[in-house]
């Protein structure tokens, strides 16, 4: 394995690790909310 | 391909309900929670005769289907949304034997709903001890059902359940009291105004705004000759409604069950009398309690070892047959040692859960409520909030949505602001590290110093967050009444199946959950630690070479040297170098300093973030535990975790709000951001005083 490779291997896993983190406590998308019994849009309820 | 239907589990509390679901679907199950929000949902396959997979859906234990919490919501919009996506094909009912007439409430409510119905009789094997007789047949003919009498504990009656299940077809779907008899005028007028619609299916939904408050009446009010009633009027209805299914019930039981009292054994109120005793039953909580850390500690030790020299050689050997450069480096400095300072955990983490479960599966955990709810009323809590604070020694987060069914805001409010103090599974590494080097191995009366050492900070937990309720109680200005009302479930041998299960669940849920930022953050780390800015960094070999040119050292030794200056010159050291002035008070150096910076991500990051930290530039194949121990304090030689600076560090460890996803979920349950702040800024400030003065007095 040359010293290009590993780089582009380490480098690669970092911003991995940054991307996680990122997701995981700065930026989190958000869920589409599901349609529950109540909301008056026609979920057999009532 | 084979068809999948879906099944509701539904049942009161303690009836087993989860033994059923995990008897159906063994580990076929995951655990997640439901859409938007955080109650826990179970969910399995399980394989039914026929080539018919069933998708087993366990919903959180209800009395009934009048909804007093979102636990109890989640079973009944379930049930009233057909459109659903785990709309069931048919609702398995489980009910104790014990129990059953107080449990057929919520199975007559269900049947109600025209949705097919089953029901399961539970804990069969108790049935001799109980002098308790049952005529299914007779049962099956009046409640118009089908019956599956089963055990659980003995494996008995589940091939027939799953039998029962795959002919849900032919299962009745006849309601077991007509609606309109609570109150024929009532439910005449809401019959002509929606004529299409079931009538008790209206109904529920009207009365779960009464109950709850979450449905929207709207819809149902402004419709032409239909005007719904006052809230007291409904719950004079309700009323109506529950005594004519106790009506329905009675008239069932009286034939179809026969309980000879004469045939009954009871051990449990000789049980009760002894462990909820207004002293033995402290005496006896303590010597469990006791038991349980002197276990965590002499049961895990041989797995822990063989995992911390594991690890340590898995690293060794990584770094020897790869080639040289930044990705091996990364590797065997950066996740193997921060994968290693999770893993070692597993084995107490698994033992703690382990007697949790069994604690929980044995009825026991209900009497610690019950004895514990006479403290917590003196400090200003609920009987209810004993179940977040013990819970809470898992994790905090499940421990303050359990918070929910307080009624008082004023007492959720303040439950939600102390539990935090509860040492949770999260801090039990860095306990057990930092035990493990300042605290001497020897024993008094059999037990040792190590495991007193850890129960004593579990109780210093449990006590501050006691003594905080006491004070938040005198200063929150909020009027609120509440009541406590705790079942106690019959005391039980506990399943192993269900105790594996919990086991295997919790100690996943950590390692997967944790793991997963463990591993980032270690991978951060190993960059920032190996790579520096500037001069002193990137000419690290010639400076260090240059400085003991005279002093002739063995290549090891010059490694090492140049290993050393370049990691306080990365960009870790830097930052470490720059928060050192606040915390060498506390008896911290730098290294420790960036540990609890990035261990504020979790608590449990700290060993994997010290891990990874020594390993970078050692060559040397060694444990997490050596490598701390081998650590000399800067500034007044002699090794770097002392007495005092590690009972400074636990006590940090004690108090700090050392986690961000509590604070996220503090904010998410008081909709707020001003507890979550006071709460970091007082016990963060809580702790960095502690700590100073354990560390001063000590030193």
């Amino acid at each position: 394995m040359n010293t290009v490779l590993q780089n582009i291997l380490a480098f690669t896993t970092l911003a991995l690790a940054l991307a996680f983190i990122v997701r995981k406590f700065i930026w989190k998308p958000k869920k589409k909310s599901t349609k529950a019994c109540g909301s008056g849009d026609g979920c057999g309820c009532h | 391909m084979s068809k999948q239907i879906n099944v509701a589990l539904i049942g009161n509390p303690n009836t087993g309900k989860t033994s059923v679901f995990n008897a159906l679907t063994g580990l076929n199950q995951k655990v997640g929670n439901y859409p938007g929000i955080t109650v826990e949902k179970k969910q399995g396959i399980c394989k039914l005769p026929r080539g018919v997979k069933a998708h087993i859906i366990d919903l959180p234990g209800t009395y009934s289907l009048n909804a007093s919490s979102l636990d109890e919501n989640v079973v009944i919009e379930l049930l009233l949304n057909k459109n659903d996506k785990d709309f069931p094909d048919i609702a398995v009912v489980v009910t104790d034997v014990e129990n059953l007439k107080r449990n057929l409430l919520l199975f007559t409510q269900i049947k109600d709903l025209e949705i097919p119905t089953l029901l399961v009789i539970n804990m069969a094997d108790r049935m001799r001890y109980k002098g308790i007789s049952l005529d299914i047949n007779y049962l099956e003919d009046k409640l118009n059902t089908k019956i599956a009498l089963i055990s659980t504990r003995k494996n008995e009656g589940i091939d027939k359940l799953k039998q029962l299940i795959s002919n849900y077809k032919e299962v009745s779907v006849a309601p077991c009291i007509n609606t309109t008899q609570i109150d024929s005028v009532y439910f005449g007028n809401l019959k002509k105004a929606f004529p299409n619609q079931l009538l008790y299916k209206l109904w529920l939904v009207i009365t779960q705004d009464v109950n709850f408050g979450k449905t929207d009446r709207n819809k149902i009010d402004p419709v032409a000759n239909f005007k719904t009633k006052s809230k007291g009027d409904l719950k004079r209805l309700q009323q109506k409604e529950t005594i004519k299914r106790y009506q329905f019930i009675n008239n069932a039981l009286d034939k179809g069950q026969t309980i000879d009292l004469s045939q009954a054994k009871d051990l449990r109120i000789k049980l009760d009398r002894v462990l909820t005793h207004k002293v033995w039953g402290y005496v006896i909580f303590a010597v469990i309690l006791l038991t349980i850390f002197q276990a965590i500690y002499d049961w895990s030790s041989v797995p822990m070892d063989f995992i911390d020299s594991a690890f340590a050689s898995l690293s060794e050997w990584t770094k020897n047959q790869l080639p040289n450069g930044a990705f091996t480096s990364l590797l065997a400095e950066g996740i193997i040692p921060g994968l290693g300072g999770i893993v070692i955990f597993i084995p107490q983490i698994a033992f703690l859960f382990l007697f949790i479960a069994i604690l929980e599966e044995s009825g026991y955990m209900s009497r610690v409520v019950f004895l514990m709810d006479r403290i917590m009323r003196r400090f200003g809590l609920s009987g209810k909030s004993v179940v977040p604070l013990i819970s809470g020694t898992a994790c905090a987060i499940p421990a303050i949505m359990a918070t929910r069914n307080i009624e008082s805001w004023k007492e959720r409010l303040i439950t939600i602001l102390v539990t935090p103090f509860t040492t949770c599974a999260a801090r039990l590494p860095v306990y057990l590290i930092i035990i493990a080097l300042v605290i001497p191995e020897g024993r008094i009366l059999g037990l040792s110093y190590q495991a007193l050492t850890l129960m004593l900070l579990y109780l210093i937990g449990f006590g501050t967050a006691i003594v905080s309720a006491y004070i938040l109680n005198k200063i929150l200005k909020i009027k609120s009444k509440t009541f406590f009302v705790i079942e106690m479930p019959n005391y039980k041998l506990p399943l192993f199946k269900n105790v594996a299960i919990t086991v295997i669940e919790k100690t996943k849920s950590f390692v997967f959950g944790a793991g997963k930022i463990i591993l980032a953050i270690s991978i951060i780390l190993w960059f920032l630690a190996s790579y520096g800015p500037g001069k002193q960094f990137n000419d690290a070999e010639n400076i260090i070479k240059t400085e003991f040119a005279s002093k002739n050292l063995s290549s090891e030794n010059l490694q090492q040297k140049i290993a050393s200056h370049k990691l306080e010159h990365s960009f870790i050291g830097i930052a470490g170098h720059a928060i050192e002035p606040t915390i060498r008070p506390l008896g911290y150096d730098w290294k420790i300093g960036i540990a609890i910076v990035s261990s504020f991500a979790a608590r449990e990051v700290f060993v994997g973030t010290l891990a990874t930290i020594y390993s970078v530039g050692s060559d040397q194949e060694e444990t997490i535990k050596n490598r701390m121990a081998g650590e000399v304090n800067p500034i007044l030689g002699g090794p770097l975790f002392t007495f005092a600076s590690g009972i400074s560090l636990l006590l940090f460890y004690a108090f700090a709000m050392q986690c961000m996803s509590t604070l996220a979920i503090v904010k998410r349950e008081t909709n707020s951001w001003k507890w979550p702040i006071l709460q970091l800024v007082i016990m963060t400030a809580f702790a960095y005083i502690v700590a100073l003065i354990a560390f001063q007095v000590l030193k």
